[in-house]
């Protein structure tokens, strides 16, 4: 079966003072009816590939000239207008007219995507009442509240019925009742056949909603595989995070050498480690921290997630926090 | 067409933002009626802000058996009763006193009617002199007087006019001088010299013979200048929601959706046309209704009208295409607008449409042709009398359209 979503080998290089490659050699596909999610920290380059992908970013030609989006078979770059009636576009800043209400911004935008007379009329009212907000229809958007924005925002994408969807990272500073809404309204949308490229940075939304995650770091993707494999991919090992009471640096090398660890990286004062199995390991770096005359403070033990994986690859963690 | 539904969009929110409602309407109609009041104040209040000028005046006029006495005629237009505010006349015998008594300080002002001024009706080639003179120390209440008594001898003209046509059909046989003085009469009580209470500052064109409010041509120019000032404005503040909608991220939306990147443009260009228009024909169906002033014929108005929303718009589109941001665009609307509106419009501010004390540096600006084309129509032009104007503001729009779209184009499509 063709994909319903193709992508090849996007470059994007942004040019204003430094030269800084945004996303370097981007290539993924999703399967129609799947729900791909991008996840990656800050600035990892997922709006700059979403940006692409809905043709308001130009692609530079890769180092072989050889890139290309397709949106259910119809190429973004020769047939932008077919290939964008086949998209929702959920943009991550709330993008709607703040002065207007919900139902009038959603006529503007049911026209703007070409809809008319009672289809329009009819799927507008679907919309609100599916994110709804039917009863508030009236009210100017500058009086909702941060989660109805989001699903107002996130309606103004489904009026025209997109066989695909983006959403980049819906759920930012949002309260978790609208949070648990939006995220059951993706797995609505998955269950209605609808194809979702979904953007976040926190790792559980990406392990609920995804059929495949594709963890995105420095403009690269560095590995794009289902949940399960993902973790595979760390085999047995456990994350343990700790501190100690003096500078970290001091703890690296000794513990390095340790039996059972495999990687360890300092993120903000806290030491992580990816060790075979915690219970062996932890009295070894206790006794090799006592021969130094260093006290641990802390100690934490992480079963391998997402956030492990991304430790595993890259060395540092997914969130800054 | 959707550039129809983005450009009927932008014209709905501008009616929803108080804001712009302000620029749009609120502040030209409040300026103008700020004057409207102040003037009708000096028309209405018992206590004139312009003090009663004294007039001296001479009427030598011997009369004509065929036209009757004209400057008898004149002296009671001067010595109505709708001027009796402005100027208290005296009747002297002969010039000498009248001179007299402008020197003695008795009178600002002595106006001597000359003893051919009947018969120069009769004698098509004849040449009339009023004359004038006035205390040099005062300033103000003299040319009051001075541009009443000019309007009057302006509309005698028309008389005179009319006399010599009348003369010449009564050679022929065909007009009694019974029925020729009927029509001097007639031509008097018309524009209502002799008669009552209007005084007639502005009869320029003898065509115009319904009654007038002087604040009218008082406050038309202003209210002209306010309009045309905000409609530049007006249209800045529209091409500026395309930056605006650039940073609110809802143009980016538009491109997400399937539509052309230059119908997204043209939309834009379009709501910058569209609501300059609406503001343009509201304000002057409002000036028309409140103030009663006359935008001169239809063909001519709405035509200026149009000329006026193209090259506010355009004017606009071009000046936002050399912003960076919307954090910019208050100090380039500011100057850029302050400055070219000013320089356009300095001979209204300066109270004289007629003079223009810059020269034609005002001609430089898009608001100079404006404001000429707009006095000219309210002044009655004919629609080939500011043609010329009128095809100098499509030029000039043409170009700032074309710097514009080429700049916006090369940003956004
Ligand atoms: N218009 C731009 N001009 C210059 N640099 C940009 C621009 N847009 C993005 N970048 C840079 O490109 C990199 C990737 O940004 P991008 O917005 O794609 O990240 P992201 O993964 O979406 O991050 P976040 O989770 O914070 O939304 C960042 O370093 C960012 O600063
Ligand atoms: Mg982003």
């Amino acid at each position: 079966m063709e994909s319903a979503i193709f992508v090849q080998n996007l470059h994007k290089t942004f040019r204003n003072g430094s030269s800084l490659k945004a996303v370097d050699g981007v290539s993924f596909e999703v399967a129609p009816g799947e729900i791909f999610s991008l996840l990656g920290p800050n600035g990892a380059g997922k709006t700059t590939t979403i940006s692409m992908l809905s043709a308001l970013l130009k692609p530079d030609n890769g180092a072989t000239g050889a890139n290309d989006i397709r949106i259910m078979g119809r190429s973004l770059i020769t047939e932008p207008l077919a290939a964008k009636a086949m998209i929702g576009v959920v943009p991550q800043d709330i993008a709607l007219y703040q002065d207007l209400s919900a139902l009038e911004n959603l006529i503007f935008w049911a026209k703007m995507y070409g809809l008319k007379g009672t289809l329009l009329k009819t799927r507008v009212a679907e919309v609100l009442d599916l994110i709804g907000l039917t009863d508030r229809a009236n009210d100017r958007i500058s009086k909702y509240s941060g989660g109805m924005k989001r699903r107002v925002n996130i309606g103004v994408a489904l009026l025209h019925q997109p066989k695909v969807i983006y959403m980049d990272e819906p759920t930012v500073g949002i309260d978790p009742q609208s949070r648990r809404s939006i995220l059951d309204g993706v797995i609505a949308l998955k269950n209605q056949g609808m194809t979702v490229l979904y953007t976040t940075h926190y790792m559980e939304e990406a392990q609920e909603l995804s059929d495949r995650i594709a963890i995105m770091d420095h403009g690269k993707i560095i590995a794009n595989d289902s949940h399960e494999n993902l973790i595979r991919l760390v085999g047995q090992k456990t994350r343990i995070s700790l501190s100690i009471n003096t500078e970290p640096e001091t703890m690296i090398e000794p513990w390095k050498a340790c039996k059972g660890v495999s990687t360890i990286a300092i993120e903000e004062s806290k030491i992580n480690l990816l060790v075979d199995d915690s219970n062996k390991v932890l009295p070894r770096l206790f006794e090799t921290a006592a021969a130094k005359d260093v006290r641990i403070t802390s100690v934490e033990i992480q079963e391998p997630n997402l956030e492990t994986v991304f430790l595993h690859l890259t060395g540092r963690a997914l969130r800054d926090a | 067409m959707k550039s129809l539904t983005i450009a009927l969009n932008d014209l709905r929110r501008s009616f929803r933002s108080t804001f712009a409602l302000l620029f749009m309407f609120g502040i030209p109609l409040l300026v103008t009626g700020m004057f409207f009041v102040m003037f009708g104040n000096i028309k209405n209040t018992d206590a004139p802000v312009i003090a009663t000028t004294k007039v001296a005046l001479a009427n030598l006029d011997a009369g004509n058996a065929q036209t009757g006495q004209l400057g008898q005629t004149l002296v009671d237009a001067l010595q109505s009763e709708g001027l009796s505010k402005l100027m208290e006349v005296t009747l002297v015998k002969d010039s000498a006193s009248a001179r007299e008594m402008v020197v003695n300080q008795q009178a600002g002002v002595a106006i001597i009617i000359p003893a051919n001024f009947s018969d120069s009706f009769s004698d098509t080639q004849a040449k009339v002199e009023v004359e004038f003179i006035q205390d040099p120390t005062l300033i103000l209440g003299p040319q009051v007087v001075r541009s009443v008594l000019n309007q009057m001898l302006d509309a005698y003209a028309g008389i005179k006019i009319t006399v010599a046509e009348s003369l010449k059909m009564a050679e022929n046989g065909n007009l009694s001088y019974d029925e020729i003085s009927r029509i001097v009469t007639e031509y008097m009580a018309a524009t209502e010299f002799s008669s009552d209470s209007t005084p007639l500052i502005d009869l320029r064109s003898p065509a115009a013979l319904p009654k007038k409010n002087p604040m009218v041509s008082l406050v038309g120019p202003i209210m002209a200048g306010m309009m045309i000032f905000y409609a530049f404005f007006t249209g800045a503040n529209t091409a500026n929601s395309i930056l605006r909608e650039d940073e609110e991220g809802t143009l980016q939306r538009m491109f997400t959706t399937p539509t052309a990147h230059t119908e997204i443009m043209r939309g834009k260009f379009y709501s910058v046309g569209l609501t300059v228009i609406v503001q343009v024909t509201v304000l002057m169906i409002a000036a028309r209704i409140i103030f009663g002033i006359q935008w001169g014929m239809l063909a001519s108005a709405a035509l200026t009208a149009l000329a006026i929303a193209c090259v506010a718009g355009t004017f606009g589109i071009m000046l936002v295409s050399f912003l960076k941001s919307t954090k910019q665009s208050g100090i380039i609307f500011g100057g850029a607008l302050t400055v070219t509106g000013m320089l356009g419009m300095v001979n209204i501010f300066t109270g004289n449409p007629q003079s223009a004390p810059l020269g034609i540096v005002p001609l430089f600006t898009p608001q100079g042709w404006a404001t000429r084309a707009i006095l000219a129509s309210m002044d009655g032009a004919a629609v080939g009398t500011i043609l010329p104007s009128l095809l100098i503001m499509v030029a000039m729009s043409i170009v700032f359209f074309v710097i514009g779209v080429w700049r916006l184009q090369s940003r956004f499509a």
